[in-house]
């Protein structure tokens, strides 16, 4: 029984991971979140947007990027890779 | 690792012997030339080889560069890119030696040069004709510089992200086409920085023992 449910499940369990890793490489696109810091940082240079505004953007992007990096981290841990 | 004789390289120019006292990477008071025939090195004392890449010390990198770029009338400058620190003079020395022949073809290439920034945007939700607003760039601005690199449109809203190397001699030339530019753009915002040693128009990799 064991083994079936071994034999059955892992194909299921290979495609969760790989959706799973999809899922996590979208939501945490650190390269869109580096360049919205980049963005955020040239519009307040610019005066297009105030110190206010761009003191809470960048708190909230530095946060993203923490967490993006955090589950790029643990997927690179689990050592799963989609080609794309 | 800490090595209070280490060095760190901003970037080389002709031999010449200078002394500047300028805030430098970690905590530097002043940059000074390390020479090797016919090549300085400026560089600073720092406890380091590898110094932190914290806003500061960038900001710090940039401006000794940019204070050498226009010292006394102008001085062209191989600019080094962030964090090369060298264990000792020696090193240093075994690496002027060594690059010796591209870094010189490299300050013959860019001899009284300087690289300017050009960034253009659209307002949020404009719509505008982005060809249009490209040749106008290149119309204006090719004429008067050596060369461009395109660097990464990293937001919607640009339209151009261009570094220009340009002859200092047209420099004046330059500003008053941005000038002119921004007239006729009210609609687009413009940030136009420099003068910055060439950072984008050399390509020497350092992979010497440091």
């Amino acid at each position: 029984m064991f083994i079936v449910d071994d034999i059955l499940f892992q194909p299921f369990i290979s495609i969760l991971d790989a959706i799973h890793t999809l899922a996590v490489t979208e939501m945490y696109d650190i390269e869109a979140i580096q360049n919205e810091l980049k963005e955020n940082q040239l519009l307040y240079e610019l005066g297009d947007r105030d110190e206010a505004e761009y003191a809470e953007r960048k708190a909230e992007l530095e946060a993203e990027l923490e967490t993006a990096e955090l589950a790029h981290e643990q997927l690179d841990n689990k050592n799963i890779q989609i080609q794309q | 690792m800490t090595d209070d004789d280490s060095l760190y390289v901003y970037g080389v120019i002709e031999n010449e012997d200078l002394d500047l006292e300028i805030e430098g990477v970690n905590g530097a008071d002043h940059a000074y030339t390390v020479d090797y025939q016919s090549l300085s090195a400026v560089v600073s004392d720092i406890d380091t080889v590898e110094p932190e890449r914290s806003d500061e010390n960038v900001k710090n990198h940039d401006e000794v560069l940019q204070t050498v770029l226009e010292y006394d009338g102008g001085r062209t400058i191989v600019p080094m890119s962030f964090g090369m620190g060298f264990k000792d003079k020696r090193t240093l020395k075994n690496l002027l030696r060594n690059a010796r022949p591209v870094f010189t073809r490299t300050l013959r290439e860019i001899d009284g040069m300087v690289e300017l920034g050009l960034k253009v945007l659209t307002e949020d939700d404009a719509s505008f004709d982005r060809e249009g607003v490209v040749a106008d760039v290149e119309g204006r601005f090719d004429p008067i510089s050596v060369n461009m690199v395109e660097n990464e449109l990293f937001s919607d809203r640009l339209v151009i992200n261009r570094s220009y190397l340009v002859e200092r001699a047209d420099r004046e030339a330059f500003n008053e086409a941005v000038s002119e530019f921004e007239d006729t753009h009210e609609e687009l915002l413009v940030q136009y920085t420099g003068p910055w040693a060439p950072y984008n128009f050399v390509d020497i990799e350092i992979s010497a023992q440091r």
